[in-house]
């Protein structure tokens, strides 16, 4: 008797401790979402954020970029559009939040250049068009920063199909201090392939201008040539359209086209060779290739862009 | 007078070395400068960016500590603990002593901001950066914004209780770093009265984002040297302003 009842004791703590966890268990499958919970990332608005850093909000700045590193570290990236929205969009809040705070923060727009855009497994490039809009406030913040605008270029020309737009943001990132070269001539060819010759060829001439050493002035100087290619192959294509246009029948050659008045003279081709118009409509120089920016049609990367 | 100045400026520093307070906020600043190496090296480049923040605002916000806890006491503790009485029963007026309680404080905070900083150097070597000159700019900034603080605290001291001072002065902490904001509040505001409010405010309290060079310290940004020389003036000028209110304050306050 006095040992089933020393047992008693024990057992009926035991029975309460499984009913006390049977029971959290039950409650906690019903239990609401608590208010705090449903906060955003980061908690409070941006609009609150600045002001009541109390003049910190620099500080307050690296902490949000080190939290969207340690999101980024923690994101899948090879996923679908629709599994990795979540991340996405705390990623982007952050780095938006980050460069809000303190719009002088040039890690934080680079890291959202290579960070962001994300290739999705169903076809889609994420978060393409917040990084644009970031890298746009960037370049403007920071007008001293060369890889901001060249990163804003990238994005536009590959993911956008934004030509002329890229060929800017080259053209703008070329002309600062420790910019490669290649970038000056990256952004004639991207205001070429958008068909803006005028604006390709006062670049270049500056650059050439400009240009200290023999080998650059030289570079700025074939490209000059490349440009002027381009203006006459224009101008061959387009009166080459007219004709067939007008006579239903695409221009055998060249001289066709000077025949019926469609074309003035026979441009001139300052690197030597000649102008060639080939059956789909479209002229090429026998001397070099043409300023093309290659990839496919529209977004360059053949992604959509969201 | 000066001399006296001199004299009370000086106990006040041998006073205030002894103080267990000023120890620890001192260990806490330099403990967040030199923890700032390692927080650094959770980000991705610019690991001086990230020291020069966390370095600059520890220094800010300890240095206005000790300004605004140690500042009330220089005068509202004295007068509680009574022994001003001991002081003002020798040849010393008000005045004096006010000015030498402030410029004793003063002396401490900017020891107090040349060790932060040349610790804030130390790190950012280690780390294989230098201290920029917008960083220097923004540490001697920080400097007179603590003299300002220094004058808030003794204003306030000169006719509150310390622990009422002390919110008083950390309020004007906050405030002054606001302005702006409020400003902008007023300018949105339809209300003619908000307008003129907001705008009043403006126009009298110290305008601490004047002072405040630290993101462009940070993101390593050069700042005209015109701007640093007016923003110190506008500040030292507004310190003096405070002090001399002070004085006239305390010199009329039946200290029974």
């Amino acid at each position: 008797m006095a040992r089933s009842r020393s047992l008693l004791t024990p057992a009926l703590l035991l029975g309460l401790a499984a009913a006390i966890a049977a029971l959290r268990l039950s409650a906690v499958a019903v239990q609401p979402l608590r208010p705090e919970l449903q906060l955003d990332i980061p908690a409070f608005p941006i609009e609150v954020a600045k002001p009541f850093s109390f003049g910190l909000s620099s500080l307050v700045s690296d902490l949000t970029f080190l939290e969207a590193i340690q999101v980024n570290g923690a994101r899948k990236t090879s996923v679908s559009l629709a599994a990795g929205k979540q991340d996405d969009r705390v990623l982007s809040r952050l780095l938006q939040y980050s460069v809000d705070l303190d719009p002088k923060f040039r890690g934080a727009y680079r890291f959202t250049a290579a960070a962001l855009p994300r290739h999705t497994t169903d076809g889609y490039a994420a978060n393409v068009f917040t990084t644009e809009q970031i890298l746009r406030t960037g370049i403007r913040e920071r007008p001293d920063d060369w890889q901001i605008a060249f990163q804003l270029g990238f994005i536009e020309s590959f993911y956008l199909g934004k030509m002329r737009e890229a060929g800017d943001a080259m053209a703008r990132a070329a002309k600062l201090e420790g910019a490669p070269r290649f970038l000056g001539l990256l952004a004639t060819r991207l205001h070429a392939d958008a068909g803006d010759l005028f604006t390709a060829e006062q670049m270049a001439s500056e650059m050439e201008e400009q240009a200290t050493e023999d080998a650059a002035r030289e570079t700025w100087h074939e490209r000059i040539l490349d440009l002027r290619v381009e203006r006459a192959l224009r101008q061959i294509e387009a009166a080459a359209a007219q004709y067939k246009a007008r006579t239903g029948t695409p221009p055998r050659d060249l001289e066709v086209l000077v025949a019926a008045h469609d074309l003035p003279a026979l441009p001139h081709e300052p690197r030597g060779g000649r102008y060639l118009l080939q059956p789909d409509g479209e002229a090429r120089s026998t001397a070099t290739a043409r300023l093309r920016i290659r990839g496919r049609m529209g977004t360059q990367s053949g992604l959509i862009a969201q | 007078m000066l001399s006296t100045v001199a004299v009370l400026a000086w106990n006040t520093v041998r006073e205030l070395v002894r103080s267990k307070l000023l120890y620890n906020l001192f260990l806490f600043a330099a403990l967040l400068i030199a923890s700032s190496m390692f927080v650094a090296q959770l980000t991705i480049g610019q690991w001086d960016r990230i020291i020069l923040d966390q370095g600059l605002a520890a220094i800010e916000v300890v240095g206005a500590l000790v300004a605004v806890l140690i500042g009330v006491n220089l005068i509202a503790g004295e007068i509680e603990r009574k022994t001003i009485f001991s002081t003002l029963a020798k040849p010393v007026s008000r005045g004096a002593f006010v000015a030498g309680r402030y410029l004793g404080l003063l002396a401490v905070l900017a020891v107090n901001v040349a060790v932060m900083l040349a610790l804030l150097a130390v790190v950012l070597h280690l780390a294989g950066y230098g201290l920029s000159r917008t960083a220097l700019e923004a540490g001697l900034l920080i400097g007179v914004e603590l003299a300002l603080m220094a004058s808030v605290a003794t204003l306030f001291s000169s006719f509150s209780t310390p622990i009422l001072a002390a919110g008083f002065s950390i309020a004007f902490f906050l405030i002054g770093h606001l302005l702006g904001d409020l400003r902008a509040f007023g300018d949105r505001s339809k209300s003619g009265l908000a307008r003129s409010l907001t705008n009043f405010f403006y126009r009298l309290l110290p305008d601490l984002e004047l002072l405040n060079l630290k993101s462009l310290a940070a993101s390593q940004l050069p700042v005209d040297p015109r701007f640093v020389l007016r923003s110190a003036a506008y500040g030292l000028a507004y310190a003096a302003v405070l002090l001399v209110l002070a004085t006239l304050i305390f010199r009329r306050r039946d200290l029974k």
